[in-house]
């Protein structure tokens, strides 16, 4: 009984070897696992038609995102963000701890992601799931190993403290590509951060409170953000920012993270139908193009929010009443 | 004085979400429910006549640990109670309680987690009620300090909770019984009497008769009742929801 069940699925998968087809992607049995509520045939035939004829759902171009925007809290570094209706809260908080000992002139940044019911019903409270250890491979890689944030600037003594960079990532609503998502929020917030100034003096760590002296912004050596790309219809249309359903028709995907100067620091194609070289090529030249879009857009809501920040500073400090 | 904020019904996965901004504590929460939903991992639920109800603080800018633990277990007693786990489609389901605190300072590791307990307590109950949970009643909270003088400042804020020598939070059911009592730090009997009393008139918008029998009068009329801010929040929600029946009438 039990040899002739163990065989059984191995007919299928032979049976998918031959004829590709869009569910045997890897990505597809993720969203499986997670229990999201999985596309009916006909709505996922009528993404898919749609797309042939070069529509989406919402009316979008392929290479067009949904609309952006972004706001602040009332600390540093607390961002909200709102991709369509994909939701996001960023908080950046900085501590004074002990460097590692292998890296002794090198602080420490650490990006933390967890799905909670919140964001969605398919994902469980205090247990991780593979889009989780997904997505924050693809924030790993395109923000921390890429040195976005300067930790050396982050050393206030040799071996002994410096400066813990925390970025929590909250999810409230998921309508698809988390990954983008997230890396726009935490990069708007590390830019936004602001960390207390330290000194040392003989030997001795004095760390400033927000009250003293001007807290300081953070190093931000580049601007690297993850575009993603899912492909349909054997290849024949690539979109940008797909949503929840988009991404659950979608038979592969290529994250291609890039900074303003046009630098690829990372790329990858996990799995999914394979993608033509040549369009690899041009699909970094549109990542190029939708990444100097965004960071221009962020630039330009950091500033206005920063500008308030300094006038209500000045005059708050200015009053007549506050001590001499 | 500022009351607090909320708003109802503004994620749009979860099933009923609120979110609860207290000014003097600088403490804003965010809430989602989901009820009722399949729990494969809890099958063999203790009680498999009712529902299982779950809750999860998320905090804001480090790793959960004890203090969320301890907090989620006081939460998940007094909210178990309130839902009506066993009415049709209930039984054997998950009511998933979320919460994030998405502003205000973190609560430090070994921190009193009193401070934020009202604000978590609230923010449930409007994410119940928006949620549309069948609960068999209503609470509302009150966080009060004692300081060292032995006077009673309601809502204390972080340093003034911290300088005082005892907190207490109380939360009161829509029919008056005291639901909750966490207390902490030093106080006599008589001072927790007169807590309660106060608390009560915060929660309930009522003068309760003193010892000597007077009805101190307006003590309650600069504070936010806080009973009253919960039914105007669920009717404002009310009335935007049914605004095209209100309308076309």
């Amino acid at each position: 009984m039990r040899p002739a069940t163990a065989k059984w699925p191995k007919m299928v998968q032979k049976k998918t070897f031959d004829r590709p087809r869009r569910d045997s992607s890897p990505r597809c049995a993720i969203r499986k696992m997670s229990k999201e509520a999985p596309l009916s045939v006909a709505e996922r035939e009528f993404i898919l038609e749609a797309l042939r004829e070069n529509v989406r759902l919402d009316g979008r171009g392929a290479d067009q995102f949904r609309s952006l925007n972004l706001s602040f809290g009332d600390e540093y570094g607390h961002v909200k963000l709102q991709l369509g209706k994909t939701s996001i809260v960023v908080r950046i908080s900085s501590e004074v701890t002990k460097p590692r000992d292998d890296r002794p002139f090198d602080g420490l940044f650490n990006i933390n992601l967890e799905l909670s019911a919140m964001g969605s019903p398919a994902w469980e409270n205090g247990r991780s799931n593979e889009l989780e250890a997904y997505v924050t491979h693809v924030l790993d890689s395109v923000i921390r190993r890429s040195n976005a944030l300067d930790t050396e600037s982050l050393c206030i003594l040799k071996g002994v403290s410096c400066w813990s960079i925390r970025a929590d990532v909250h999810i409230l609503d998921y309508d698809g590509n988390l990954t983008d998502a997230a890396c726009i929020a935490i990069m708007t917030g590390l830019q936004h951060f602001r960390r207390p100034d330290a000194v040392v003096r003989d030997g001795q760590v004095i760390v400033y409170g927000v009250e003293e002296r001007v807290p300081v912004a953070l190093n931000i050596t580049h601007k690297p953000l993850s575009i993603t790309f899912n492909a349909f219809n054997e290849g024949h249309n690539i979109i940008v920012d797909a949503t929840r359903k988009e991404e659950q028709s979608s038979e592969g995907e290529l994250v291609i993270g890039i900074n303003n100067g046009g630098d690829v620091c990372f790329l990858s194609k996990f799995s999914g139908a394979p993608v033509d070289a040549m369009e690899v090529v041009t699909r970094s030249n549109v990542a190029l193009e939708k990444v100097k879009e965004i960071n221009a857009q962020v630039e330009r809501v950091m500033q206005a929010d920063l500008a308030k920040r300094a006038k209500k500073g000045m005059a708050e400090e200015s009053r007549a009443e506050n001590d001499r | 004085m500022v009351g607090p904020t909320a708003s109802l019904s503004i994620l749009s996965r979860a099933d009923g979400s609120a979110s609860l901004k207290c000014p003097t504590t600088g403490y804003n929460v965010l809430g989602s429910v989901n009820a009722p939903i399949e729990l494969p991992a809890r099958r063999d639920a203790l009680k498999p006549e009712e529902a299982t109800v779950e809750v999860f603080v998320k905090p804001g800018n480090t790793t959960a640990g004890v203090g969320e633990r301890y907090v989620e277990g006081i939460l998940r007693s007094v909210l178990q109670k309130v839902i009506l786990g066993r009415e049709r489609g209930f039984p054997r389901r998950g009511v998933v309680i979320t919460l994030a605190i998405i502003g205000g300072d973190a609560v430090e590791r070994g921190d009193s987690y009193l401070n934020i307990l009202p604000t978590l307590l609230q923010v449930s109950l409007l994410a119940l009620l928006s949620a549309a949970v069948p609960m068999s009643m209503t609470f509302s909270t009150a966080l009060l300090g004692v300081t060292k003088s032995g006077d009673i400042i309601c809502n204390p804020s972080a340093a003034e909770a911290k300088a005082a020598s005892s907190l207490h939070v109380l939360a009161f059911s829509s029919k008056g019984h005291l639901l909750l009592d966490e207390s902490q730090g030093r106080f006599e009997f008589e001072q927790w009497e007169s807590v309660r009393e106060r608390a009560f008139s915060i929660c309930r918008g009522m003068a309760t008769p003193g010892a000597d029998g007077d009805v101190t009068m307006g003590d309650g009329g600069d504070e936010a009742r806080i009973n009253g801010f919960i039914c105007e929040t669920v009717e404002d929600h009310l009335h935007r929801d049914y605004s095209w029946k209100i309308d076309s009438a």
